[in-house]
């Protein structure tokens, strides 16, 4: 499985993908959606995790245009948002979320839940 | 003019609740960093214990981690602490430089917060007696009204200036034409005219300027 993670919050990027990868994921982390994208055009990804807010493109938006790229990617958003009900308000597209600040055994099953 | 802070008027009700909503947002973000440095530090202490070689580098940058954020949460925490005394009182004297770097740094946890240069006044006088909390009001929107119109890789400039009436104008410049909305708005005009505060908007759209009298009706 290889993961993208989009966050503008570098450090709990970094870190976030260095955890998952001790545990056997085969994860790159970007900070911005425009690189996000970027890296979609010339790798293919099985599932994308994405914050939510973020300058510039932010994931909703990064949503549909990695899925514009790869209809058949998986997309997961990490939001700040206080409950999923606040967050489906603002997207009622979204199949998996999680809230910052997540626990990495849920993360992770939901990674093995979306990739099957 | 009514200072009276009231919170069943729904424009003070929003504003706060607006701010309150992204400071928020900034602390779980910080909440974030900190719960991730720490999971990773509980990662790489259980394979030290199974006796796999680590990285003493990626331990330094982890509690190194963890010292910061927590300086970024306090930090955070002393600016939502300042934003909500400023309900305190509907009238007292104002440094309008500390409200406008107030909030310059809570304006900045918005998604959208382009760069800001902020000129400090050379003549040192920036102090006026007004309601603080609609000040705030005040320069927030145009906060973000200027974000809006430059975009996350823009640029704006404020600057400070004493008129010679003795009211002080705060300066906005380098505005952009990026999803230009009418500004001010109905409810930002009546939070000016509250204060007795006046915008003015340049006919290239590109500078406004607020005036904040030095007095208002209620203080003198």
């Amino acid at each position: 499985m290889k993961v993208l993670l989009v966050d503008d919050e570098r450090k709990f990027a970094t870190m976030l993908a260095k955890r998952l990868a001790l545990r056997g994921i085969d994860i790159e982390p970007v900070f911005t959606g425009e690189d996000a994208i970027a890296k979609a055009k010339t790798q293919r990804y099985n599932v994308a995790i994405l914050d939510v807010k973020m300058p510039g493109i932010g994931g909703i938006e990064l949503e549909r245009k990695l899925k514009e790229l790869d209809p058949g990617m998986k997309i997961i958003f990490l939001t700040g948002h206080g409950s999923k009900n606040d967050f489906e308000a603002g997207s009622a597209e979204a199949a998996f979320y999680l809230a910052k600040p997540i626990q990495i055994d849920e993360l992770l099953t939901i990674l093995n839940e979306v990739a099957g | 003019m009514n200072t009276t802070i009231d919170f069943e008027n729904n424009d003070d009700l929003a504003f706060f609740g607006k701010v309150n909503a992204s400071i928020s947002h900034e602390l779980k973000n910080i909440l974030a960093i900190i719960s991730e440095a720490a999971g990773l530090l509980q990662d790489l202490t259980e394979m030290m214990s199974r006796g796999q070689k680590i990285e003493l580098e990626m331990l330094k940058t982890c509690s190194q981690d963890i010292v910061e954020e927590i300086q970024r949460g306090f930090t955070t925490i002393k600016q939502m602490n300042k934003f909500s005394h400023s309900v305190d009182a509907p009238l007292k004297s104002v440094n309008i430089i500390e409200v406008i770097d107030l909030m310059i740094n809570l304006a900045g946890f918005l998604s959208f917060a382009s760069k800001i240069r902020f000129d400090l006044p050379q003549d040192g006088a920036s102090t006026v007696s007004t309601c603080p909390f609609r000040l705030q009001n005040l320069v927030y929107h145009t906060l973000v009204f200027a974000f809006k119109s430059v975009g996350v890789d823009g640029k704006i400039e404020i600057a400070v200036h004493r008129e010679t009436n003795g009211s002080a104008r705060i300066a906005f410049s380098g505005l952009g034409i990026l999803g230009k909305q009418p500004f001010p708005s109905e409810e930002t005009k009546k939070i000016a005219k509250s204060i007795g505060a006046e915008i003015r908007m340049a006919e290239n759209s590109q500078a406004i300027d607020i005036l904040v009298p030095q007095y208002s009706k209620n203080s003198v």
